[in-house]
């Protein structure tokens, strides 16, 4: 990406952010639920979060797999940052959604299935960026096919809810496929201001990324070299 | 005065109940009669039982309004929801930048021994 790219993409994101602040708290109506009440606007954020989790964790399996095939560097780097990237989404799917669980059932955790699943995962991407920390000269590869693994779960994570889970239904019954006209333009313009925020995380952490493979790369031939001592 | 003894009526029985309840024990006899006491009191005086449902109407109405008030009002969980997103974005950015500088100084370092290589 172009260096103006990222800073482009991180002004919109912060703009976005201010806008559907502002229209989260203002525009959006408080839908009639004696549990959430005014808890609903943690719902904004909560959920686009997990859809950037399952996006940059997809972007990720796909490319560890793309990576495992070819052994080009540039989709190895694309799968580290989307690694990383999933990994703070899904921090802050984990604890929204415990703040939530608290304010809606007044319980912190409950091991219901999309919960369990949502840890799951969320501990399958710190596992990938712990193995890419500390592996060693393989570390690409393990990381790469734990990945693979990892992406398996998103579809499941989705889907698995039913009627004596606490979460709502997803798809075409879900909440935000049914959500009053105005909380669905706010909470799809929280997805596309996530969207460009988890972008312009993943494009930075890429660059970073391949700037260090090729220091790595210069240090290692220079030491081939004799150059370096 | 007639409200303080509804209210003592209600309590005692009440009070039974709940602990009863909460220590999965049956209803105490001792609960059991003060309940009928109060049964037969309400069924004696239909005017008493009117006034015993009208105040526990009224009190239940006032509880249901507070808690949904409390609820509706409660923000506490709202902003603590919105400041683990920003505290959690914020520790992350940190994270990035760490480790942008940790690269700006390897590259500083390699110039350096390249420097002294050509030397």
């Amino acid at each position: 990406m172009k260096s103006k790219g990222i800073p482009l993409l991180a002004g919109l994101a912060a703009v976005g952010f201010a806008v559907t602040v502002f229209l989260v708290f203002t525009y959006a109506p408080l839908v009639e639920d004696p549990v959430l009440m005014f808890n609903q606007k943690i719902f904004y954020y909560h959920v686009a979060h997990a859809f950037m989790l399952f996006l940059a964790t997809a972007v990720c399996g796909v490319c560890s797999l793309i990576y495992l095939k070819t052994r080009k560097p540039k989709w190895d780097d694309l799968a580290l940052a989307s690694a990383e990237v999933a990994a703070l989404f899904g921090a802050v799917v984990l604890a929204t959604g415990m703040i939530w669980a608290k304010a809606a059932w007044d319980i912190w955790w409950t091991w219901e299935k999309r919960l369990t699943m949502s840890l799951l995962l969320w501990l399958v991407l710190v596992g990938y960026v712990l193995v890419r920390r500390f592996a060693g000269a393989s570390a690409d590869r393990l990381a790469a096919g734990l990945a693979a693994f990892g992406t398996v779960g998103i579809p499941f994570i989705y889907f698995m809810v039913d009627a004596s889970d606490h979460h709502p239904k997803a798809g075409a019954q879900g909440v935000a496929a049914t959500l009053p006209p105005e909380m669905k333009l706010v909470f799809w313009l929280s997805v596309l201001t996530f969207l460009l925020w988890c972008c312009a995380l993943v494009a930075s952490r890429v660059q970073a990324a391949r700037a260090e493979r090729e220091l790595r790369e210069i240090r290692e031939k220079g030491l081939d070299a004799g150059l370096f001592t | 005065m007639r409200i303080l003894i509804l209210v003592a009526f209600l309590l005692v029985p009440a009070l039974g109940l709940r602990d009863a309840w909460a220590q999965g024990h049956p209803v105490t006899p001792e609960a059991a009669a003060m309940r009928k006491t109060c049964a037969d009191a309400m069924n004696a005086d239909p005017t008493f039982a009117q006034a015993i449902v009208e105040t526990i109407n009224a009190d239940t109405a006032r509880q249901h309004r507070n808690a949904a008030d409390d609820v509706a009002k409660n923000q506490k969980h709202v902003l603590g929801a919105y400041a683990a997103m920003w505290v959690l974005a914020a520790a992350f950015l940190i994270f990035m930048w760490r480790r942008q500088q940790k690269l700006v100084g390897e590259i500083a370092q390699l110039k350096r021994d390249l420097e002294a290589a050509a030397k």
